[in-house]
């Protein structure tokens, strides 16, 4: 893997919090990580951890109610937190673009394909409808559409799920961007088209060379996919590293839970190990590290003090066990 | 011996009534035939719009079948008169995929739990029904000091726990769980995994559990029918199908599924995108479309299930893997 110097896209000490009730609830707390330019990261949380927030953030398409307290998203070097609305419309679906994890939903049910395809290309290039149009058809044909001329006239409830996101990929590919950041693109199809969609990214991503944050709670699914994979529990990445090496040998006694509770498909076993209790609620972290509550190695110091992140070897670990290694 | 459920040449179309032209009809279970029996987990899996879903619809009474027999403790469901429905009830239960939009939010876990005991009169004793009640919760893991909570106050895997304690009041012999877990977190998932199998085992449980899911689905079942559009293609005990699949969607059903333990699989290896044949809508075999080892046979024969091997069925004439076993998926 050609690693370029420049990161593409870095995230600094992120923090976000939602306006509640009670004055502000974090539910993001200090998210960094650097994203090169042609790797693909992944991701992963369970529900609340912070993922999808993370990913909205980049892009600055948080709630009202939501806002980022601290940090920065930079993308070559520009802080997209504190970048003018113009220049932010420039980069948005040009530079960086997202499918989201709905297809159904993320498209427009009375416009054509067509029209929702070509709506970026002319919003972004200067182009004629005819050229729009064309270029239109190639994304189609291009994310493994049949009959792509015919089908550009066609609305969305004509198309089934999978090819719903395939239209939504070709979307988001249509301007080459730099950073694809793709928010459970798969959760809500079928396996075999999940494989088919994952298979599509993955090919055009490294064709193109972009790179991707690809966010989701399935771990299976990114073992295939990512270069790099983060975990994020509770607002808080628990442990950074390269995949392959992740999966081969997870050092955060979360992430060894996660793996351990998955439903092998190749063996039958008896009984899964599990992750006994829940994750916390946001504004009700234990006052040391928040995994303390659930793990089985906790001592005492670890429901005092937060570890901070132990790096070794290119990995980044949150955790006491990894002290001095 | 009468099996608990028994499903026999069933088939269900929908029909879109037309004030002008022809009623338009889609047929969404084709000539479904299958034997749950006691004290197994037959899974039930299939992509979406493969009609798991009506399956279970049909077999709790929800909708009618427009023919064939589906028999429960060896009663018709859909000829049964509405007393004798309610019985039913005390029998088969069902636990759906959401826990978060089947229990009423303005109802707390006492209300929801004793629903179902004063619709059938019972455990009417006070005190009778409280130690049943903890009994309950305390068989799906929660805890006594929860009645009085309502459903928005707990996560999802407490809330599918709660349906669970819900299903099983009435004491029944059968259950049927619409993905029970694919809403659920992978970590809550394993938890209520492992419940099931529990609750299959200490109450002597019947289940018809439906899952798009291998994984979840070789964790937990005995045996295993594979339904693509509106047929069993095939039906086989658990481990049987996992490690000798005969139907080449199982086959590919199989080689699609994600998994950690086996990652950068052929999948991912640079495999085109299976081919589709759209040419071949029209054959006899409803999977032609798809099929990677289809042969002109499957133009004109419409495959049913036969036996392969002691209960083992499968719906394909040309029985490619036989001969491909090299490929077997997993």
């Amino acid at each position: 893997m050609n690693r370029s110097d420049e990161p593409i896209l870095e995230v600094r000490d992120l923090h976000i919090e939602f306006a509640g009730e009670d004055g502000p609830l974090p539910v993001l707390h200090g998210l960094s990580y650097t994203l090169p330019k042609g790797r693909v990261l992944a991701v992963v949380g369970e529900s609340g951890s912070g993922k999808t927030v993370h990913a909205l953030s980049i892009l600055r398409l948080l709630p009202p109610n939501a806002r980022i307290s601290q940090g920065e998203v930079r993308y070559k070097g520009k802080n997209l937190a504190t970048l003018g609305r113009e220049e932010l419309r420039k980069i948005r679906g040009n530079k960086i673009s997202m499918i989201f994890q709905d297809p159904a939903a993320s498209l427009n049910p009375v416009l054509t394909i067509g029209q929702q395809l070509t709506e970026t290309l002319l919003a972004h290039r200067k182009m004629s409808k005819s050229a729009a149009r064309a270029k239109a058809v190639k994304l189609l044909e291009k994310v493994g559409i049949a009959g792509a001329e015919k089908r550009l006239n066609e609305y969305p409830f004509q198309f089934s799920g999978g090819m719903c996101q395939r239209v939504m990929i070709a979307m988001a590919l249509a301007l080459e961007p730099d950073v694809l950041v793709a928010d459970e693109p798969t959760t809500a199809l079928d396996v075999t088209v999940q494989a088919q969609i994952l298979n599509l990214i993955k090919q055009l991503q490294k064709a193109s060379g972009m790179s991707a944050v690809f966010i989701t709670h399935n771990l299976a699914v990114v073992a295939g996919i990512a270069d790099d994979v983060l975990v994020l529990y509770a607002g808080m990445c628990m442990e950074y590293a390269p995949a392959a090496e992740l999966f081969e040998h997870p050092l955060h006694p979360y992430t060894q839970g996660l793996l351990n509770s998955l439903a092998p498909v190749h063996e039958k076993v008896d009984i899964l190990p599990v992750i006994t209790g829940h994750p916390p609620l946001p504004g009700k972290l234990p006052p040391g590290c928040p995994f303390a509550p659930r793990c089985p190695f906790a001592k005492d110091k670890c429901r005092q003090v937060c570890p901070p992140l132990f790096e070794e070897n290119g990995r980044r670990t949150r955790c006491w066990l990894r002290e001095g290694k | 011996m009468t099996v608990p459920v028994r499903i026999e040449h069933l088939f269900k179309t929908y029909t879109r009534r037309r004030l002008l032209g022809k009623n338009l009809e889609k047929p969404v279970l084709k000539d479904v035939s299958l034997t749950l029996e006691d004290n197994h987990v037959l899974g039930l899996v299939g992509e979406s719009g493969c009609g798991k879903s009506t399956l279970c619809k049909v077999l709790l009474g929800i909708e009618k079948p427009t023919s064939g027999l589906v028999e429960v403790n060896g009663q018709n469901v859909p000829t049964l008169s509405k007393s004798e429905f309610k019985k039913l009830r005390r029998v088969l239960q069902v636990v759906y995929q959401d826990p978060y939009s089947s229990l009423d939010p303005r109802m707390n876990v006492r209300q929801l739990l004793s629903e179902p005991l004063d619709i059938h009169r019972l455990k009417k004793d006070k005190q009778e029904r409280k130690a049943f009640l903890k009994e309950l919760l305390t068989a799906v893991g929660l805890s006594e000091s929860q009645l009085e909570r309502y459903p928005h106050e707990f996560s999802g895997g407490q809330r599918q726990r709660i349906c669970i304690a819900r299903a099983l009041a009435l004491n029944p012999q059968i259950l049927v769980a619409d993905e029970p877990v694919s809403a659920l977190d992978v970590s809550v998932q394993a938890q209520i995994l492992n419940l099931l199998k529990e609750i299959k085992k200490s109450r002597r449980l019947s289940m018809l559990f439906v899952t798009h899911d291998f994984a979840v689905a070789r964790f937990l079942c005995d045996d295993i029918a594979v339904m693509y559009r509106g047929r069993i293609v095939e039906r086989a005990p658990a481990e049987e199908l996992f490690t000798n699949p005969q139907h080449p969607y199982t086959e590919a059903l199989l080689s699609a599924v994600p998994s950690v333990h086996a990652p950068r699989r052929a999948v991912f290896a640079g495999q085109e995108t299976p081919e589709e044949h759209p040419e071949r809508e029209s054959w006899a075999c409803p999977f032609a479309a798809r099929c990677r080892y289809a042969q002109p046979a499957c133009q004109t024969q419409p495959f049913a299930l036969q036996e392969v091997a002691p209960r083992h069925a499968c719906a394909c004439g040309v029985l490619p893997f036989k001969n491909h076993k090299s490929k077997s998926a997993v």
